[in-house]
C-alpha cells in the first residue's frame, strides 16, 4: 500500500505533535509524581492517584467492592449454627456449621460489632456501633423484630444472670447501657473505663468485667494505666475498678470455667521510652492480663511475644470448657496463639510478685505457656468455641471467611467462605497491609496498633526523630483525612505517599520500606477507606441546640466581647474554616514546648474532634477546654480569654458537633426523603 | 527474489536468537540444584580454611548424578573456599588465593558462564563474603597477625569491591556468616584472650548499628562451620567441644529465641560433622564422617527424625568440608540505615544501670546502687558520668570508637565489671535496658530522667561537638 505525500505530511505532523506533547508532558508528569511522592523513582502510574484515590462517585464504585468483614461470631447451643457479624456488610450471617455453608444474611444496623444469643437460643442481639442500637433478631424467622436504643457506639454485649437484662458496652461514650429486655427500655447508664469494648459475666454470675481500650487520660510522663470496670449484676452498679498498669487496648476477656482466672488481651506500649530502636521490644509488646479471682487476687501480665518475633494486636480470647487451653487471635500477624492454662497457673504459683513484674517485660516467658501458633487468613478477629470445645471458629476479617480449627490437633480443618467479593481491590489490599505487622521489623506493630479502628490510640509518643526526650507526638486520627493535607504535625508530608515512604521505614518501621505497589495500595486505603463514625452523641440531627448555636457564633465571631475587632489571623474561623475546619496551613499557636524543635504546626481538622482526646501536638491538653483555660494564656490560639466559662463551654459544645461533610449531606438527604414521603 | 532472501535472513536470525534463548534458559534450569562443595586433600588443620596450610578447591556436582563429572570451579587457584550463592542463584562469592603466598581475596563467579572476577584488592586477607540485600557485600578483613590485640573487623563494599566501609569497631575477631531473613548480618565473634575464649554469634544491621548478642555457646564449645537459616525459622551450624561429646555435632537454635533454644540434632550419632546446609525441602545436607579414618562426605539429614539419610556425594581423594546448593531464595529484608557520615557522634541511652540479671553477675554487691558509670576507651578512661536517680544515663559518644562501661558506687569503687566492647555508628541511637541484664528483657514504659537533659559528651573533656544540623522528620 502506497502512502500519499499528503498523508505522509499528516502523519509526520501528528508524530511531531505527539513528540511535542510527550516530552514536556512526561517531564511535567515526572515532576508532579516526584512532588506527590517525595521520591524520584516512583513509577509514573497515573491510575494510582487518579483512579484509586476517588472517595465517591461512579469511579469509586467501579474500583471498590462491598466486603463483609466478619468481626465477631457466636455458636448456637447445639453447635449447628454460627452467627457471624459482618461489620462492613451491616449484616448477621447465619452459617450451617456442619455443612459449612452460609444459610442467610440478615440486615442489621450500621457497622455491627458483636452478637449475643439469648439463654433459650431463640434470639440474637447484635450491637450496631454506628446506629447506637441493638438489633433483636428472631432466629426462627431470621427477622429483626426490635431495636433497643443504647448510648454511643455499642460494642460488647452480655446478659444478666437471670437473662432479663442486656448490658451493651458503649465504646464511644464510655459507658454501659443496662436494658430491660421486657420493656426494651434502657434502664440506666454506668460510667466505665475509657473506650470500653468487651464484657463478660463471671462464672459465679455475680460480677461483669468490662474491658477498656484507651488508657486513663494523664499528662505525658505519667504511667499508662487502663481500667477494667467491675459491675455488680444484682445491684446493676459499679462494684469497682481494677487497673492494668503500663497497658492499654484491652479488647476482650474470657473467664476460665472454674472461675479462678480472667484473661484479657492487651498491648504494653513503650510510648514513654524514646523510640530509638525496635530491637529488643523497645517500641511495643503484646500479651495478656490475668486477674486472679480470689480475695487480694493479683493482676499479672505475660507477654505473648518472643525475643525476635512479635504477635501484635491481640483481639479476642476464648478458653476451652475444660479450662486447659486458651486461644488468642493475634490480628496483626494472622495467627492464633494457643496457651496452656495449667502452665500459666504453675508459673503464677511459683513466682514472687517481683518475678511476675519482671515477666511483664520478658520476651522469653511465652515459651513457658505458648504451645503453638496456628496460621490463619488475613486479620483474625473474633473467636468462638463449639459447645463441646472441640472446634474453634475464627472470624478472618479481611478474608471474608471463617476458619475452623480442631482444638485437639491444633490444625485448621476447614474454612467457610462467607460469600464476599472474590476480587481484592487496591484499597482492600491496602487495608490488609495496614492491619498487618509484616512491614515492621520483627512484626513488632502494625499501623493498626497505634491507629486502632483506623483512628488513634490516645497516646503521646516520643518519636526521637532528632534527639531523645524531645518532640513529643500525639497520635493523629486517620479518619477522612483525604482532603486535609499536608500531614504530620509539622505539615512536612504533602501526601500519604510521602508520609509512608522511605523516611517512614527509617524512623518508624525500621525494616524494608513498602514496595511501590504496596505503598500505592496502603495510600489508597488511607485516603478512601477510613470514615468518621456518625456523630450521634453530639449532633444526631442537623439542627444544633441553642447552646451549640451560641457556641457557633462565638467560633465564627470577628469582634471580642468589648466590641473590638479580632485580628483576622486570631479568629477561630480563619484557621479552621468549614467543611474540614482547617485552612491546611501552618500556624504558631504558642504551644511549642522547650523540648520541641522550632516548628510551625499544621492546622488540624476538627471534624469529630470530640473523639480525639488528648489535644495539641504533644497531647498536653486532656480536654478541649484546657486548650484555652491552660495553654493559651496570651490568646495566641485564637482570642478566647474574654469568654466567660459558660461561653467557652458553649463554643466547645459546638466544636463537639462538627462532623464529616458527608455525614451532614446524608442527613439532609434523609430528611428530604422523609419530607417527600410524608 | 530479493524479498524472499530477506525473509530467509530474518528467519535465520530469529531461529538463532530463539535457540540461543532456549539453550541459555536450559542452562539456567540445569544450574538449579547444582551442589557446590569445598574439598580439601590433606588433614583439615583449622576450622577457618583461610588459616589452613592445606589447599582447598571448590567443585560443582550434580546431586542427581553424584557419580558423574565433578567440575572444578576454581581451577588455577592455589586454594579456594567459602562458596556463597546469591539469592537469585546466578552468582557465587568465594574466598581464594591464586598463589600460595598471595593474600586471600574475594572473587565472584557468574554461574551462567563460570567466569570469575576479583572483587577485593586489599593486600590484607579478606574472607567469608556474604551478599547483603542492598546489593553490597559484607566480609571479614583479616591480618595475618592473629593476636588478641588486633581486631578483625567486618567491612562492606560494592559488588565490584569499591567503597569499602568498616562496620565493626571493637577489637574482636569477626567472621560474617550469613544474612538473616530479617536483613541483619549474623557474624561469628571468635575473640579469644588469655582468660577467656568466646564462641558467640553477634547480630547487627548491615551498617553495623544495633550490634547485639544473638547466641552464646556453652563454655568450651567451638563453632566450626558456616551458619544457615532454614525455611522454618531455625538456624543450624556445627559445634564442637563442651556439650557435644561425640566429636562435632549439628546445633539448631530457633530464630525467635536463639539464646535459649539450643538443640543438639546429632547427639545420638557417632562421628564428626564439618558443615551443614539447609535444603528448601526442610532436610539438611551435612558433611559427615564416621571416624577420623574416613573422609568427610555429603549426606542427607532429617532434622525432624534426627537421622542421617542417603549418601549424596563422596570423593575418595578429598574431604568435602563445605556445602552450598544453587537455588533461588527469597531475598532478606533490605533494612534502612540511620547512619549519617555527616554526623560525628551517636547517642546511647541506658534506662536503668542498676537493673541487672542476678545470674549473669558474679561477686557483685547486687543491692548497692551505682551512682556513676565510667566509660573506658582502649587506652584510657573517657570519663565518669553521673547516673540519674532512676539509674538512667544518656551519652553522646564519638562515633566508631570502641568503649566499654563499668558502674561505680559513691566511693568510686567498681560495682559491675565492664560490659563487652561496644561502638556507636555516626547518628546511631541506641538503647540498653540495664547493665548485664537478661537479654530477653524489654524496657519499662517510663521516661528515663536522663533524657530530660542534654546528653553528656563522651569523652567528657570535649565540651562542644560541632555537629551537622539534622532536620526534624
Amino acid at each position: 500500500m502506497k502512502i500519499s505525500t499528503k498523508n505522509r505530511w499528516i502523519l509526520g505532523i501528528l508524530v511531531l505533535l505527539g513528540l511535542i506533547i510527550y516530552f514536556p508532558g512526561h517531564k511535567f508528569a515526572r515532576a508532579h509524581v516526584n512532588y506527590r511522592t517525595g521520591v524520584e523513582d516512583h513509577p509514573l502510574l497515573c491510575l494510582n492517584c487518579h483512579l484509586y484515590m476517588n472517595t465517591s462517585g461512579p469511579i469509586a464504585k467501579m474500583v471498590n467492592e462491598d466486603y463483609l468483614s466478619p468481626i465477631n461470631l457466636a455458636v448456637s447451643k447445639d453447635g449447628s449454627r454460627l452467627y457471624v457479624v459482618a461489620q462492613e456488610g451491616n449484616a448477621l450471617i447465619t452459617v450451617d456449621a456442619d455443612q459449612e455453608k452460609v444459610i442467610n444474611k440478615i440486615e442489621v444496623g450500621e457497622l455491627p460489632h458483636s452478637v449475643l444469643l439469648s439463654n433459650d437460643g431463640q434470639k440474637a442481639y447484635v450491637s450496631n456501633q454506628w446506629s447506637d442500637h441493638v438489633s433483636v433478631i428472631d432466629l426462627s424467622t431470621s427477622k429483626v423484630v426490635d431495636t433497643l436504643q443504647t448510648a454511643n457506639g455499642p460494642a460488647g454485649l452480655a446478659l444478666s444472670a437471670d437473662g432479663k437484662m442486656l448490658y451493651a458496652v458503649n465504646t464511644y461514650s464510655s459507658n454501659v447501657s443496662v436494658i430491660d429486655l421486657e420493656t426494651g427500655e434502657e434502664q440506666k447508664r454506668l460510667e466505665v473505663g475509657n473506650n470500653p469494648t468487651g464484657i463478660k459475666l463471671s462464672p459465679e454470675k455475680k460480677l461483669l468485667f468490662v474491658t477498656s481500650r484507651r488508657a486513663i487520660l494523664a499528662p505525658y510522663g505519667d504511667p499508662v494505666k487502663t481500667d477494667m470496670t467491675l459491675i455488680n449484676d444484682s445491684s446493676r452498679r459499679i462494684e469497682g475498678y481494677k487497673t492494668l498498669e503500663s497497658a492499654h487496648i484491652a479488647e476482650n476477656l474470657a473467664f476460665t470455667p472454674s472461675g479462678d482466672l480472667a484473661v484479657v488481651t492487651l498491648v504494653r506500649p513503650k510510648n514513654l521510652v524514646p523510640s530509638i530502636q525496635v530491637e529488643r521490644g523497645f517500641m511495643m509488646n503484646h500479651g495478656i492480663g490475668i486477674f486472679e479471682q480470689k480475695k487480694d487476687g493479683r493482676i499479672i501480665q505475660l507477654l505473648l511475644d518472643e525475643p525476635n518475633a512479635f504477635y501484635p494486636d491481640a483481639f479476642d480470647v476464648v478458653i476451652t470448657p475444660d479450662g486447659k487451653k486458651a486461644f488468642v487471635s493475634n490480628s496483626g500477624v494472622d495467627c492464633i496463639s494457643v496457651l496452656d492454662m495449667d502452665s500459666i497457673r504453675a508459673l503464677i504459683a511459683a513466682s514472687t510478685p517481683e518475678m511476675l513484674n519482671s515477666c511483664a517485660n520478658n520476651l522469653g516467658i511465652s515459651s513457658r505457656f505458648v504451645v503453638k501458633r496456628i496460621p490463619t487468613g488475613a486479620n483474625p478477629k473474633g473467636l468462638a468455641l463449639s459447645p463441646d470445645g472441640k472446634k474453634l471458629y475464627v472470624a478472618e476479617q479481611l478474608q471474608d471467611r471463617i476458619s475452623v480449627i480442631n482444638t485437639e490437633s491444633l490444625e485448621t480443618i476447614a474454612t467457610i467462605d462467607l460469600g464476599g467479593p472474590k476480587k481484592i481491590t487496591v484499597a482492600r489490599r491496602g487495608k490488609r497491609l495496614f492491619a498487618n505487622a509484616g512491614h515492621t521489623f520483627q512484626n513488632q506493630y502494625s499501623c493498626y496498633s497505634c491507629h486502632p479502628d483506623y483512628h488513634e490510640d490516645g497516646l503521646v509518643y516520643n518519636m526521637a526523630s532528632k534527639d531523645m526526650g524531645r518532640n513529643l507526638t500525639n497520635v493523629q486520627s486517620l479518619r477522612d483525612i483525604s482532603k486535609t493535607a499536608p500531614f504530620k504535625w509539622n505539615g512536612k508530608n504533602q501526601t500519604v505517599f510521602k508520609q509512608d515512604g522511605i523516611r517512614f521505614s527509617t524512623v518508624l518501621t525500621r525494616t524494608e520500606q513498602f514496595s511501590y505497589p504496596d505503598l500505592d495500595a496502603i495510600s489508597s486505603f488511607i485516603m478512601t477507606g477510613i470514615h468518621y463514625p456518625p456523630n450521634l452523641q453530639h449532633n444526631p440531627a442537623t439542627e444544633l441546640t441553642e447552646a451549640q448555636l451560641r457556641g457557633k457564633e462565638i467560633f465564627e465571631r470577628t469582634v471580642d466581647q468589648t466590641g473590638k475587632e479580632i485580628p483576622v489571623g486570631n479568629r477561630c474561623i480563619t484557621c479552621h474554616p468549614a467543611p474540614y475546619f482547617t485552612n491546611r496551613k501552618l500556624a504558631d499557636v504558642g504551644t511549642l514546648a522547650a523540648t520541641d524543635d522550632s516548628i510551625l504546626f499544621d492546622v488540624p481538622h476538627l471534624n469529630n474532634i470530640y473523639a480525639s482526646a488528648p489535644y495539641l501536638h504533644d497531647g498536653r491538653a486532656a480536654t478541649l477546654e484546657e486548650i484555652w483555660t491552660k495553654y493559651s494564656p496570651y490568646d495566641r490560639h485564637g482570642v478566647a480569654n474574654d469568654l466567660s466559662k459558660i461561653e467557652l463551654n458553649e463554643m466547645i459544645e459546638y466544636l463537639k458537633t462538627l462532623s464529616s461533610p458527608d455525614y451532614y449531606e446524608s442527613l439532609t438527604k434523609k430528611k428530604h426523603t422523609e419530607n417527600t414521603s410524608n | 527474489m530479493k524479498r524472499k532472501s530477506s525473509i530467509s535472513i530474518h528467519l535465520i536470525i530469529f531461529s538463532i536468537s530463539f535457540s540461543g534463548l532456549f539453550f541459555s534458559s536450559c542452562g539456567k534450569k540445569n544450574l538449579e540444584g547444582l551442589m557446590v562443595c569445598t574439598e580439601v586433600t590433606g588433614k583439615i588443620q583449622h576450622q577457618n580454611l583461610w588459616k589452613s596450610k592445606t589447599p582447598a578447591r571448590i567443585v560443582a556436582i550434580d546431586p542427581a548424578q553424584p557419580e558423574g563429572n565433578i567440575k572444578v570451579l576454581t581451577e588455577g587457584y592455589y586454594s579456594a573456599h567459602s562458596p556463597e550463592i546469591s539469592w537469585d542463584g546466578k552468582s557465587m562469592l568465594f574466598t581464594a588465593r591464586q598463589k600460595e603466598n598471595d593474600s586471600w581475596k574475594i572473587y565472584e563467579m557468574n554461574l551462567d558462564n563460570f567466569k570469575i572476577r576479583q572483587v577485593t584488592s586489599s593486600d590484607e586477607n579478606c574472607s567469608n563474603a556474604v551478599h547483603l540485600p542492598n546489593g553490597r557485600l559484607v566480609y571479614g578483613l583479616l591480618t595475618c597477625k592473629d593476636s588478641a590485640n588486633t581486631g578483625h573487623p567486618l567491612f562492606t563494599c560494592n559488588p565490584d569491591g569499591s567503597d569499602p566501609k568498616q562496620i565493626t569497631f571493637n577489637r574482636n575477631t569477626y567472621s560474617a556468616l550469613t544474612v538473616l531473613n530479617d536483613g541483619r548480618v549474623l557474624a561469628l565473634d571468635k575473640t579469644s584472650s588469655a582468660d577467656k575464649q568466646k564462641n558467640i554469634l553477634m547480630v547487627m544491621r548491615p551498617d553495623g548499628t544495633k550490634a547485639e548478642l544473638f547466641y552464646q555457646g556453652t563454655v568450651g564449645s567451638n563453632l566450626i562451620s558456616s551458619v544457615s537459616e532454614t525455611t522454618n525459622g531455625k538456624i543450624v551450624f556445627v559445634e564442637s567441644g563442651a556439650g557435644t561429646p561425640n566429636g562435632t555435632n549439628i546445633t539448631s537454635i530457633s530464630y525467635n529465641r536463639p539464646l535459649h533454644s539450643r538443640v543438639n540434632l546429632t547427639s545420638e550419632i557417632k562421628g564428626d560433622f564439618q558443615s551443614v546446609f539447609p535444603m528448601p525441602s526442610g532436610k539438611l545436607l551435612v558433611s559427615y564422617r564416621t571416624s577420623e579414618a574416613e573422609r568427610y562426605s555429603v549426606y542427607e539429614f532429617d532434622p525432624e527424625t534426627k537421622s542421617l539419610g542417603k549418601l549424596v556425594f563422596a570423593d575418595a581423594e578429598y574431604d568435602v568440608c563445605e556445602i552450598a546448593v544453587v537455588h533461588q531464595q527469597v531475598r532478606p529484608k533490605k533494612l534502612p540505615s540511620e547512619v549519617d557520615f555527616g554526623v560525628k557522634t551517636g547517642l546511647l541511652l541506658c534506662q536503668d544501670v542498676n537493673f541487672s540479671d542476678p545470674n549473669s553477675i558474679k561477686n557483685s554487691p547486687a543491692l548497692q546502687k551505682a551512682v556513676s558509670v565510667e566509660i573506658m576507651g582502649i587506652d584510657s578512661s573517657m570519663g565518669i558520668v553521673p547516673v540519674e536517680q532512676d539509674g538512667s544515663f544518656f551519652l553522646k559518644v564519638i562515633a566508631d570508637q570502641p568503649f566499654h562501661i563499668r558502674t561505680l558506687d559513691e566511693n568510686g569503687k567498681v560495682l559491675n565489671q565492664p560490659c563487652e566492647w561496644i561502638w556507636i555508628r555516626p547518628n546511631e541511637r541506641r538503647g540498653c535496658v540495664g547493665c548485664h541484664e537478661d537479654h530477653e528483657q524489654t524496657p519499662e514504659n517510663r521516661v528515663p530522667l536522663a533524657v530530660k537533659n542534654l546528653p553528656v559528651n563522651v569523652p567528657v573533656h570535649i565540651e562542644k561537638i560541632k555537629e551537622k544540623k539534622i532536620s526534624l522528620e
